[in-house]
């Protein structure tokens, strides 16, 4: 974390409906540029709500958003892809029948500028653009260690490493902010202590800032810097993972409270 | 043995992103290029067999590379982006009848009649137009519906070109033949020319089609094919990715459609491009390999000589059935196969090819 914390993802009284259902009721916090936040809560806390309304998917009834110093008001998710929010999924979103090596390379559509003309030909900015970006695109293979499965079909491959290939596609964005939804769902210890360490690493060497939301309490309470809890789209606390830890709300919340 | 790629190391992207990174790739498609350009004209030049007549020309090569174009335009809808087309044979109508129109001059606005290279480009242009306009309800439905959509389009243009005699310049019978078919002042006239007119054609759109698909728009396409959400959270934009991919696949069914007028039928009418076209068209993307442009040549080639081989095998071994036999037997058969191959192998013909290749090249060892 940088010396002056400085904001860059505020969420302001947000309250997200769909009819009578209230999701998120409420909730306000903040992300500091740089820093890993979690959001942490028990199954249908508005977790994952969260995320779709921070990146552009839902849109909240009341409440503001804050990005970069600039409150939106509705906006289309490639508006948030183009300001660099990008996203990892809960159950896996990425698009199968590409490889590995396409899927990534798609995360840097934003930045291929040659028209429909070159592309066509393959030649002059389009073959520059490719080149360029594939590039890129090597350098997180090479990160991710990934190399292997470059030219296989994302389909095909182990659950684990489509977690990864889906890491590598949300970095190709080069984000500012990076959410990540259940990163290590359904991962044995080993697959989990890597995308542990690739989470670390990004944070450290792109100086990516994450928000993360994650069920193992291990995992969260070693990589996080700030966590916020959520419980029937509510925010119960908010704090350093030792000050949630401690927190009575919290406790009852994972555990229940006898009646 | 002889198809594998060991040794040969790629040192630059560029060098590993060509179309055929594999050299043994390379030769053959040399191979099959050097056959239909320069192997098959000769053969037929000089009658050798079995190209004694004109038959195996105009009833099965010319269609197929033809049709192989509309299937490839069919695909990159279909089969790359996702978006089910029933009115495939409209854009081919509309090419054909846009091609006739700039090909024999628009008087209303004064417009001379064109070269024929323009005016069946021309074609492909007005093909995409439509494409685009039918194609912005797909930012809102999806799947079969949006089938339905298209096939609104299908039955509406087969109307358009019965009824509204401007398409046709006021032929009274509702039929129009092609114009001169004058390529840069050669004249086109014998079968030989118009195969190698078609093919020409063929290649460089098969080229461009496979450019566009490993490229950026491609992958745009794929990606809202695969997942839209996920495609619009990286900052694809669904209706610009959905329209082009409209735009790029009716501009070529669209010069597909002035080709097979043009070079195939000469003189035609409507119902040349009915739902039947369509749905043909449908079947040869699917069969052949939905996202491959292999595939489309795979499933035009199917589509279009297994009816023939049909009718042609029982009488070659002197099967005493009748002709009403054999066209219900076509039927069956060919009904069989398509469900069988579906089953089977439900990415078509181009997924078995590619299998055989990843076999091929480990054999003889099993791994």
């Amino acid at each position: 974390m940088s010396d002056t914390p400085q904001t860059l993802l505020s969420v302001e009284n947000v309250t997200l409906k769909f009819g009578g259902v209230t999701a998120i009721s409420g909730v306000s916090f903040d992300i500091r540029k740089g820093e890993i936040r979690a959001i942490i809560g028990p199954n249908g806390a508005g977790k994952t709500s969260m995320l779709n309304c921070i990146n552009g998917f839902y849109h909240p009834q009341e409440g503001r958003i804050t990005y970069k110093g600039e409150t939106r008001e509705r906006m289309r998710p490639h508006v948030a892809a183009s300001q660099g929010i990008a996203r990892t999924f809960q159950n896996v979103a990425l698009f199968r029948g590409m490889t590995t090596l396409d899927n990534i390379m798609t995360g840097r559509t934003l930045k291929m500028k040659a028209n429909i003309f070159w592309q066509m030909l393959r030649i002059g900015p389009a073959l520059k653009d490719e080149i360029q970006h594939r590039e890129y695109c090597e350098e997180i293979i090479d990160f991710l260690e990934i190399e292997h499965i470059r030219k296989v079909p994302v389909g095909r491959l182990p659950y684990g490493l489509q977690k990864r290939v889906e890491l590598a596609r949300a970095l190709a964005m080069q984000p500012d902010l990076l959410l990540l939804d259940e990163p290590m769902a359904g991962m044995n210890l080993e697959e989990k202590q890597d995308m542990c360490r690739f989470i670390l690493d990004v944070n450290k060497t792109y100086g990516t800032t994450i928000a993360l939301i994650e069920h193992d309490m291990g995992v969260v309470m070693d990589l996080s810097d700030r966590v916020v809890v959520l419980e029937y789209g509510r925010k119960i606390a908010d704090g350093t993972p030792d000050e949630v830890k401690s927190d009575q709300k919290v406790i009852d919340a994972y555990l229940g409270v006898p009646h | 043995m002889l198809y594998r790629e060991t040794g040969q190391y790629k040192t630059s992207y560029a060098a590993d992103s060509v179309i055929f990174p594999i050299r043994q790739d390379r030769i053959g498609v040399m191979i099959v290029l050097a056959i239909a350009f320069v192997f098959m004209p000769l053969m037929m030049a000089f009658k050798i067999p079995p190209f004694r007549n004109d038959y195996i020309l105009l009833a099965i090569l010319l269609p197929f590379l033809i049709l192989s174009l509309a299937a490839i335009g069919a695909n990159i809808l279909i089969g790359y982006c996702g978006q089910i087309s029933l009115g495939s044979g409209a854009f081919m109508a509309i090419g054909a009848y846009m091609a006739y129109k700039f090909g024999t001059g628009i008087s209303e606005i004064g417009l001379p009649p064109l070269p024929i290279v323009v005016s069946i480009l021309l074609g492909g242009f007005s093909a995409a137009f439509v494409g685009i306009l039918f194609g912005l309800p797909s930012l809102r439905i999806k799947g079969l519906y949006l089938a339905v959509a298209t096939l609104a389009a299908q039955f509406f243009f087969d109307w358009v070109f019965l009824r509204v005699k401007w398409f046709t310049n006021y032929a009274p019978s509702g039929s129009v033949s092609a114009p001169e078919l004058k390529f840069f002042g050669y004249l086109v006239s014998t079968p030989i020319e118009k195969y190698l007119v078609a093919l020409i054609f063929v290649t460089i759109f098969a080229l461009i089609a496979k450019n566009l698909v490993r490229g950026n728009i491609g992958r745009q396409w794929m990606a809202i094919r695969d997942m839209d959400i996920a495609a619009e959270l990286m900052g694809i934009r669904p209706l610009v990715a959905k329209l082009t991919a409209f735009a790029v696949s009716s501009f070529i069914i669209g010069v597909a459609g002035a080709l097979w007028a043009f070079l195939r039928l000469g003189t035609w009418e409507p119902l040349a491009f009915d739902i039947n076209r369509s749905l043909e068209l449908l079947f040869m993307v699917i069969i052949g390999g939905l996202g491959s442009i292999l595939g489309s040549f795979l499933g035009a080639a199917f589509i279009l000589i297994l009816p023939i081989l049909l009718i042609v095998v029982p009488a070659e071994i002197g099967l005493p059935i009748t002709t009403e036999t054999v066209s219900h037997l076509q039927f069956i058969i060919f009904g069989a196969m398509i469900c069988f191959l579906l089953i089977k192998e439900p990415l078509g013909f181009a997924r078995l090819w590619q299998i055989g290749k990843e076999k091929l090249r480990m054999w003889p060892f099993p791994y």
